[in-house]
Order: structure tokens, then sequence, then C-alpha cells
């Protein structure tokens, strides 16, 4: 009981914390308040009146404690405030995309954790001769490029010279929705982005699994089962496989907070209508709001998967199993 | 065996090696493009930001890669983001590494709510989504060369801090940190000289670790159009690609491909450099393609349960190729208990390896004969050995604490184990698995436990349970109670004893404890340097043996009964030099809010103790009695919750008067591998004392250093004085160690365990020396020992210690011949 308890403070103050940063920052950024909702040449056309008027529209007229609380209360009735570029609710911009990233999120978790442990496992088993070796250096390679730029010799590759893929967006325009070709749409403009995500994810994922069942494979237990005589299949998947789940486990699952920056990235490069897609938007206007509320989407999500990463770890790892 | 800490905590590997050249590959790719950047001007001839060429102007000898979209060069854009890149990259790595070092030395050294609240903090902050946070923090904060490696470093402190915590942590607790704080040294003395020093090779990787990390996270950045406006790095060339759409267009060629391959390039190289950290720590194993074993030209014996004929046995490593078994030729009779006897590194646990075909990768048998059933062993194929492991031939392993698989209960593993036997139904499984669960002396509930919630001796017992429930014909069992409490190890072997009985089992006993297996085998087998140099039976190999080795064995083994080896220094004398009285000591659990928890731990109650002057005090019990617990109380490193230490009628109080005590007391450790530092010239470790006392004079500790190190019989000359304590065997760094606590003349030496880490044949030369010193100097000794056998010869007092009580005392001779306590009278019965 108190195992769960003490999971649901630390995540509680985790989430308080991310919060104070995302309203902090911007305040103690150089400028006046009013430079964080307009651009420069717009505040300098409008009159004191005019700015204090839009202040006030706003709440940043308050006491900060005030600003501060009503941003908390805010936040957790939907209440994003308003991108500025836009011209619309933050909360509705961000509900709109949010499926496509995590569809792209989702799916590269799920393969890129399948195919890195599977390569991983078999590096880890045939440590040391060529297909490791090799393995592991491709791997080393591919952990070292920047995943956009992958994602753009993608394009170089597959829709300029080969014309075999689309290369913008993620559903195809003039097709009714939910059709066949609508959905193979979907499908054909996912390949790529999906593909850079799941090499650079699945690197890591090879390396992380790899260096677990080689720790495994070290142990005693290891040497004792192979003494009782039980077979070398079982000994590599019963004993060995069985623990290196542990920490491969926690590692992979807390990449995630690193995935949705890659997925951001990515997603620029395709035009992808994702949480990505506001970047650009955000950084191109200033739009404060947009991009912080993006942080919160994004942090909301990591604290979901960390979470449920912590509540199902006594499952696997019978140590941590508390009888009370 | 405990783990040696290991030497070479050096961050590059030797070049010899793989990893070594792996290493210096990157460092040389570094190199190359650091002065790439540097040169960057002279090399491309023309700015990055000129308009030299037309837009979009194609590779040529004037401008190798082209010009972009303003007709600006891609070669000299190229050369000058390189500056930007790696500028930033090493920058903020020396941000980041700091703020974290500092962080985690603070958290790490003053531990208690700083280091949770610390520690909260990272765990908190390494929870957020970090690029995410990176593009808020750089436009809120605007572009700019600062600014973004302000915003890169703020994010990339926090990941190193947790492992170079757990570093500090574990430095902290190894012996020798606790030796210079037994010393008297301050919290400064030991951060500067001791951890520092071990932590700073740990540094580097870190720092390449995070510019690693930093060069793509800049690249993504400046991708994102969150880069210097006004400078040109390798992310703001892609991404003027990017929004120029080149990979559209034939230009990617020259304007993608290159920037992106800069990047991996440099990452790689940074990659190759922190490649192997782990590896270099150890020379890598290199696998041999299996040749076949010749098989021996003597014939085994065919009579025999398992006769071994002409076994060598090979160790590779990158540095070195080690024979560890030459030549050996062993008979196991039927139903016999074989002892099989050595030091550590002689070789006995590679034999019952090899036997079971079980040897670790590195291992190679070059020749021999394994006769087991009249089957050559050596010469079976795998599968064929596997069928022979567990239903034939059995193996009990060392350190059962480690055997069994921690995620599977007892029941599945002794199950698994039986099941390999015959094919048995579910329930005659079950039936079984309790069956053997009895035989060995645990319950049938214990098949629903897991390994980490039972005791290390019924750990042990799970472990018999499953090499024996098949019937095997030959158990071979390494060092089966090594690292059990006394009285368990003889619990344990009373165990084997009678299994060995039922069951009719042939035994291969591996051991380094000649006391205990003297007692219990048929014959034994001593081993030397690799090879068996003498076999019979423990009278015999007493009485008359032939090798040095054997005798030197025999004549460090003392008895309970027989002279005593050093005699009684009969003490009358009014005062103490140290006096415990009514001394408790309580640990107390936290709970989650870290308050103290109701439940605590009474480490030690009401404990009484003198010492005189020129006496040997003996402190006898098992693991956990709370021996260690007195030895800090008095050294000052632990407090009292009740009662009082006094120092020649004084009670030590405050920590000034701690440093007056730091010159009379001093300890010597249990294990000299980790009670000093490696990296410490022999010179610097005996000199410590002094230094911690503030004694500068140059000349006067080379005096001091000389003349403690001829106390301990070491030589003193300048070149060994050099040396570090690696190249020392166990015994020298003893001897080293009684020469640090002697160079201030102490009153008194508290000595815990000085030789049980020791190789049987060195223990009695430690004793010898400490009998020396105290006839010499009239030093107090309170030597703190299992080995209530040992303490007998040694001591002139014991008193016997169980969980934190004293249960008797006395003059040796009279608590050993009429013990009065059960505890006391145990001890002795397991002797």
């Amino acid at each position: 009981m108190m195992y769960y308890v003490r999971l649901v403070l630390q995540y509680a103050v985790t989430l308080f914390v991310a919060l104070s940063i995302n309203f902090f920052l911007p305040r103690l950024a150089p400028g006046e308040p009013i430079n964080s909702l307009l651009p420069q040449d717009v505040i300098d056309e409008m009159s004191e009146e005019q700015i204090q008027r839009v202040l006030a529209d706003y709440g940043l007229d308050l006491p900060i404690l005030e600003q501060f609380w009503n941003y908390f209360t805010g936040i957790f009735s939907g209440d994003f405030g308003i991108s500025v570029a836009l011209g619309k609710p933050v909360w509705d911009v961000l509900i709109d995309r949010l499926p496509w990233t995590l569809l792209l999120m989702g799916c590269t978790l799920i393969i890129s954790t399948l195919i890195g442990t599977f390569l991983g496992v078999i590096s880890a088993w045939k440590r040391g001769n060529f297909t490791d070796v090799s393995i592991t250096g491709i791997v080393l390679f591919i952990g070292s490029l920047p995943s956009f730029w992958i994602a753009m010799m993608f394009i170089v590759l597959f829709s300029t010279t080969l014309g075999w893929l689309p290369t913008f967006g993620a559903y195809p325009i003039g097709v009714p929705v939910g059709s066949w070709d609508w959905y193979l749409g979907v499908g054909k403009r996912m390949i790529m982005p999906l593909s850079a995500m799941v090499l650079v994810r699945g690197a890591s994922v090879l390396l992380i699994s790899r260096s677990a069942m080689l720790m495994s494979l070290d142990t005693d237990y290891i040497m004792f089962a192979r003494a009782k005589g039980v077979s070398e299949n079982r000994v590599f998947f019963s004993h060995a496989f069985r623990n290196a789940m542990l920490p491969l486990y926690t590692n992979v699952m807390m990449s995630i907070g690193g995935l949705i920056g890659g997925a951001l990235v990515i997603e620029t490069v395709f035009s992808y209508p994702g949480l990505g897609s506001v970047i650009g938007i955000g950084v191109g206007a200033r739009d404060y709001n947009l991009l912080q509320g993006m942080f919160v989407f994004a942090t909301l999500s990591v604290i979901v998967a960390n979470f449920l990463t912590d509540l199902f770890y006594p499952l696997i790892d019978p140590r941590t199993r508390k009888t009370e | 065996m405990a783990d040696k800490y290991i030497n070479t905590r050096r961050f590059l590997a030797p070049f010899k090696t793989t990893t070594g050249k792996v290493q210096w590959l990157g460092i040389i790719i570094l190199a190359l493009l650091i002065i790439m950047a540097i040169f960057a001007p002279w090399i491309a001839g023309v700015g990055p930001t000129e308009e030299v060429g037309i837009p979009f102007e194609k590779p040529s000898t004037a401008h190798i890669l082209g010009c972009n979209d303003a007709g600006q060069d891609l070669f000299s854009q190229l050369l000058h983001g390189a500056r930007v890149s790696i500028f930033i990259g090493l920058s903020v790595a020396t941000f980041s590494t700091f703020i974290a070092v500092l962080l985690a030395i603070i958290a790490g050294f003053y531990g208690g709510w700083i280091d949770k609240l610390i520690m909260r903090f990272v765990d908190i902050f390494l929870t957020l989504p970090f690029l995410p946070l990176v593009i808020v923090l750089g436009v809120v904060l605007g572009a700019s060369l600062t600014t973004q490696i302000i915003v890169i470093a703020s994010v990339m402190w926090a990941g190193p801090i947790r492992e170079l915590r757990s570093q500090i942590l574990s430095i902290r607790s190894l012996d020798f940190v606790e030796a210079s704080q037994a010393m008297g040294a301050s919290g400064r003395y030991i951060g500067l000289r001791h951890i520092l020093p071990e932590l700073a090779p740990l540094i580097v990787p870190q720092f390449i670790g995070i510019a690693h990390g930093a060069i793509l996270v800049e690249t993504s950045l400046s991708f994102l159009g969150l880069g210097d406006p006004s400078q040109i790095s390798w992310g703001s060339i892609l991404y003027h690609a990017n929004v120029r759409t080149a990979f559209l267009t034939g230009s990617w060629v020259y304007w993608i491909l290159p920037a992106g391959l800069a990047v991996a390039i440099t990452v790689t190289a940074l990659a190759f450099i922190g490649f192997g950290y782990d590896a270099s720590l150890a020379p890598r194993i290199v696998r041999k393609n299996k040749s076949t074993i010749i098989p021996s030209k003597e014939n085994p014996d065919k009579n025999a349960a398992l006769s071994i004929r002409g076994l060598q046995v090979k160790y590779h490593s990158e540095l070195e190729e080690i024979q560890a078994v030459r030549d050996i030729d062993l008979d196991l009779k039927h139903s016999e208990l074989l002892g099989l006897v050595g030091e550590s590194g002689s070789g006995k646990t590679t034999i019952a390896m090899a036997v079971l075909r079980l040897l670790p990768a590195a291992g190679e048998v070059i020749s021999g004969t394994v006769l087991f059933q009249n089957q050559n062993l050596l010469a079976l194929d795998d599968e064929q050995i596997r069928q022979m492991r567990g239903r034939k031939l059995a193996l009990i392993p060392q350190s059962a604490m480690n055997a069994l698989n921690p995620v599977m209960n007892i029941g599945k593993q002794l199950g698994e184990a039986l099941n390999r036997g015959e094919k048995l139904s579910k329930n005659q499984q079950k039936q079984e698995v309790v069956h053997w669960l009895e035989k060995v002396g645990l319950e049938a509930f214990h098949a629903q436990s897991f390994p980490h919630e039972l005791s290390g001796g019924m750990r042990q017992r799970a472990v018999i349970a499953i090499a024996i429930c098949n019937k095997p014909n030959l158990v071979i069992a390494d060092e089966p109670t090594t690292g059990l409490d006394v009285l368990i190890q003889e619990e344990i072997m009373a165990l084997l004893l009678k299994l060995r009985k039922d069951l009719k089992l042939s035994i291969l006993f591996v051991t380094h404890n000649l006391q205990l297996i003297a007692r219990h085998a048929d014959r034994l087998s001593v081993m030397y340097n690799g090879e068996i140099v003498d076999c019979g039976t423990a009278e015999q190999l007493r009485k008359s043996p032939t090798h040095n080795h054997t005798q030197d064995l025999f004549k460090n083994l003392p008895e309970l009964t027989g002279t005593k080896r050093w005699s009684i220094n009969y003490i009358k004398q009014e005062y103490p030099v140290i006096e415990l009285l009514n001394v408790s000591k309580y640990f107390y659990n936290y709970n989650v809010f870290g308050f103290k928890t109701e439940k605590s731990i009474q480490a030690l109650s009401s404990v009484n103790l003198k010492l005189f002057k020129g006496e040997k005090l003996g402190l006898v019990g098992g693991s956990g009695a709370g021996k260690s617990t007195i030895a800090r109380i008095i050294m000052g490193m632990l407090q009292t919750d009740t009662g009082a230490v006094y120092f020649q009628d004084e009670k030590i109080e405050n920590t000034k008067q701690r440093k007056v005590l730091a010159k009379s007391v001093h300890m010597v450790f249990q294990d000299p591998y980790q009670s000093m530092r490696n990296s410490m010239s022999i010179r610097d470790v005996v000199a410590e004392p002094l230094r911690i006392q503030g004694i500068k004079d140059i000349k006067e500790i080379e005096k001091r250093v000389r003349v403690a190190l001829e106390e301990v019989h070491l030589p003193n000359d300048g070149d060994f004085m050099s040396r570090l304590p690696v190249a020392l065997s166990g015994g020298q760094r003893q001897r080293v160690a009684f020469a640090r606590a002697i160079i201030t003349k102490p009153d008194v030496i508290i000595a815990d365990e000085p030789a049980s880490m020791l190789d049987q044949s060195v223990r009695m030369e430690i004793m010898e020396l400490m009998e020396g010193l105290r006839i010499r100097h009239n030093t107090a000794f309170l030597y703190i020992t299992h080995d209530i056998v040992l303490a007998r010869h040694f001591c002139d007092r014991i008193l016997v210690l169980k969980d934190g009580v004293i249960v008797e005392q006395g003059i040796v001779d009279k608590v050993i011949q009429t013990p009065q306590h059960n505890y006391t009278k145990a001890l002795i019965a397991a002797t």
C-alpha cells in the first residue's frame, strides 16, 4: 500500500514542478508581461491603455500568486489559454493533434522495443563474434545520427529518387475519411516518420537489452542453471532473459520522455499534423501559450507512462512485492 | 572469496586491447575535427555567410560542396559549423559536469535530508521530456549562442548525478575511507585526498556522454530554427536545407548529406572514446575457437567414481594467457569424500568447473581425460554432457547467495531440476519438491518462497536440495560453506554428511578451509599453483607431508588443544587504557517521511569492556554479533545511544577529544585489498596518519615511514616505498596496514579479523607480527575474530559476544576449557 501512496505522491510533485516551471519561465524571461503575448512591432503601435486592457483580458495584471492559482486551476479544467498565432484555445489545437502523435509514438514504442530487444538478445547470444560486432557497430553509428536527418535522407531515397511514398502530412486529402484508400494513405504516410524513429529508438533499446542480457548471462544463477542440466534454450529464455527484463523494462519505459522529443522533431520534417507541428507555428510566432501547452501535454504523457511503469513493476520483480 | 577492489580505475584502456584501440581512434578523429574547426577560416578561404557564388551552384573546384540558396559556400559553412557544434558540445559538457559533480558530492557526502532533497529533485527533473523543455526555454530566452549553451546545459546536468552519487557512496563506504576516518581525518581531507581522486576517472565518461548528447540537441534546436541566426552550425545548415526543401532537388548530396555525416562522425568519435568504459576495467575475454582436447596418454582408473588424468586448463585474455591447472591427476573413489584444498588462485575451482564442462568463456581445457561412468567427459558433445549434469553429476556452487534465480520461486527452481530426471505429473512433482525440501531441513511452504525471503543458511539448503534431487552419483561441492556463519557452516556440513550416507554420494569437496575439511574428509588433495602437490588422509599429510606447502598449511593450522602458540601476558593494572561502560547502540529503520519507526535493531546492549596496556583481548562472535560496532564506537565513528567510552579515564565525548584518541588508538581492517587506496604509493599510505595530524616535514615523514616499514619486516628502500599496493600480495598489504597503524606509536591497536582474508599460510606470520609489536612497544590489542581457535592461541583474555550481548568472558584457557554459556560451547564444538 505504502508503495502506491508513495508513487502517487511522487508523480503529483513531478506534475506540480513541471507546471510551475511552465508558469514561471516566461515570467522570468526578459521584457514586459505584454511581450509574452504579442510581438514587439504590434506592441509598439499600441497605446498604454490598450496594453493594460489586453493584460487585464489575460489576467496578467493580477498579483503573481493569484495568476499562479488561476493558471493552475485553469490547467485542470482544460484551460491552457488562447493561442495567439492561431486565435483558438490552446486546448482545442492540441487535442486535435494529439491522436496523430500518439499513433506515431505508440507504433514506434511497440515496434522499436520488439525489434531492439530481439536484436539485442541475438547480439548478446553471439557476443564477441562477427554478428555481434557488426550489429553493435552499426547501432553505435545510427545512435549518433540526428533523427531528423535520417528522415530527410529517407525522403531523398523513397520519395525523390524512387517516388514510392508521399512526403507530406498524415492522411490523403480528397479521399473520404474512413475508406480503405484513406487508411492506405495514412499507412503510407506513416512509414517514413515511423521508420526514422524506430531506427533511432530501436538502436538505443538494442544497446540496453544487449547489456542487460550480458549482465544477466554473467551471473552465478545462470551457471547453476547450466549445472542443473537445464536446456540451453531454457537457460537463455526462462533464466537470463527473464532477469534481463527487469532493467530493460525500466530503461525502455524511462526513455519515453526522449521519444516525445524525437517525435516532435520528426513531425516537423514531414509536416505531420501532430503536436510537433505546433513547434513551427509556435517558434515562428513566438506563441508561448501554444508551446507551453505542448510542453504540458508532453510532460503529462511521460508522467502517465512512468506511473504505469512503476505500477506494474512488482509484477515482474518479486523482490519489490510487499505483503502488507 | 571477497570481490577484490578493482585497481585499474583508469579511463583509457591499454592500447593493446581492442577497447583501447577504439578509444584512441575516437580521440584521433575528435582531435582532427577540432583542428579543422580551429583553422576553419584558413582552410575554407571564404567566410560562411559571404555570398561568393551563384545560388544553388553545383560543386566545383572553387566551391567543393557548392553553394546554398543564398550563394554562400557550403564547404566553408561546414567547417565553421564544426566550430559552433563542438564549442557548444564541450561548453555544455563542462558546465553540466561541473554542476553534476558538485551536487553529487554534496548529496553523497552530506547525506540525510540534503541528499534526499537533491535526489528527489533530480528524479522529478529527469521525468520531464527534455527536448520540449529545451524548445520552450529556447523560445522564451531568445536565440543566441550563450542561451543555447545555458538552455542545453540546464537540462543535461541531472542525468549524471544519480550515477556519480552512487559512485561517491560506494567510494565512501570503502574501507580506505573508513580507515582515514579512523585515523581522525576531517571530511575535507577525505574529500580531497581520497574521494575526488577516485571519482575523477568516473567523471570523464559522464563528460563525454553529455558532450555527445549536447551536440545532438544543439543540432535539433538549430534545425527547429532556435539557433543563433548570426552563427552557422550544422543544425542551421540543415534547417535552411529543410526550409528550401533541398531534399526534393539534387542539391541534397552536397547540402544535406555532409552536415548530417559531420554530426554523425563527431558524435561517433565521442561514443568511441566513451566506448567500453566498463570494459576498460578488465581486459576483454578472448574466445578461442574450439580445438580438440588432447586425451591423456595415461589410462584413468576405471574403478574410481571419477578419474582425472593429465588435465591442463588455460585462461585467455587480451593481455595475457594464464595456465591455471597443470597436468593434474586425481581419483575419487566410490562413496568417498575427497577434499580438494588450496589457497586462492591455486586452480581448485577450475578443476571442478572443467569436470562439469562449465568453465567461463575465457577458460580452455588444453588436454586431459576425465573418466566418469566409463565415459570421457571431455570428449562428450554439448548435449551429452548436459544430460549428465544434474542427473549423475551435480554441483553445489560457491556463494549460494547468488546461485538461485532471484525472480523464480524455490519450488519452480527445484521442480525444473526434478523434471530433468523423469517426466513427472504436476502432482507428483509437487510431492517430490516437498520431499526434497524436507530432506534438507526446509519446509513445504518454502516452495513458494523467493530466494530473497530466505536466510543464507536456508538458501544453501535449497541449493543442496536442487543438486541432490536426482540422486546423482557424484557431487562437486565448491566452497559450499564459505561466507556463512561458523555455526551455520557446521549445520550445512552435517547435512552434507547425512545426505552422503543416505544417498551414497561420492563428493569432491573444494575448499580453502583446511580446518573444516580436515575433520570430515576421507582423503585430502592439496593444490598449489595449479598442481596437486600432496594427497592422503589428513593424518598422513599432517605427519609426513611430501611437499613444503602442505607442511606450511598444517603448521599454520592451530588446534584448540595443545600448547598455546603465544604466551599469556598477565596484566595486573588498576586503570584500563580503554573502557566501555554500559554501552548500548540501536539502529533504526526510517519510514517514507524520514521519521524513525518503532522497529529498531539493538546492535549492542549494556556492553562493558576493559582493555589494559599491553594486553591482548579477544572479541569473539559470529556475523552480526556486534563486534565491528564495538570497534567503530571505540574509534568514535559511531555514537553510543547509552553508556560511555573512557580513554585513560577520560570520557570521550566531543570530536576534539576524538582527534587526541586518533593518535593513541589505531585500527587494522579485515580486508587489506580495500583498506588502502590503490593509486597511492606505499610511502603515502603509511604516512597518512602523520599527514592527518598535520606533520608536513618531508624528511621527518620519510624517516618515520622507513622505521615503521622496518618494524613490520618490509623492505624500506625508496624503490619499495614508491610502489603501489597493487604490486603486493595480501600478506604484504596487511603488513603495510600494520606499518600505517604503528607509525604514530599508538597505545591500542584494534585488529578486526586481520588474518581472515589472507591465505592460510601467511595468517600466522601476521599473528606473529602482532605479538612482536606487543612485546616491543607494549601495545594493547583488541583482537576481533570469529575464529575461537586463533583467539585461544593469541589472546590473554576473551569476550564472547552474541547478538550484542557479552555472554561470557575471562582468561582465555579458562573459557575454552570450562565454557559456561551454550553459545561458547557451540563455538568450541564447531572447531
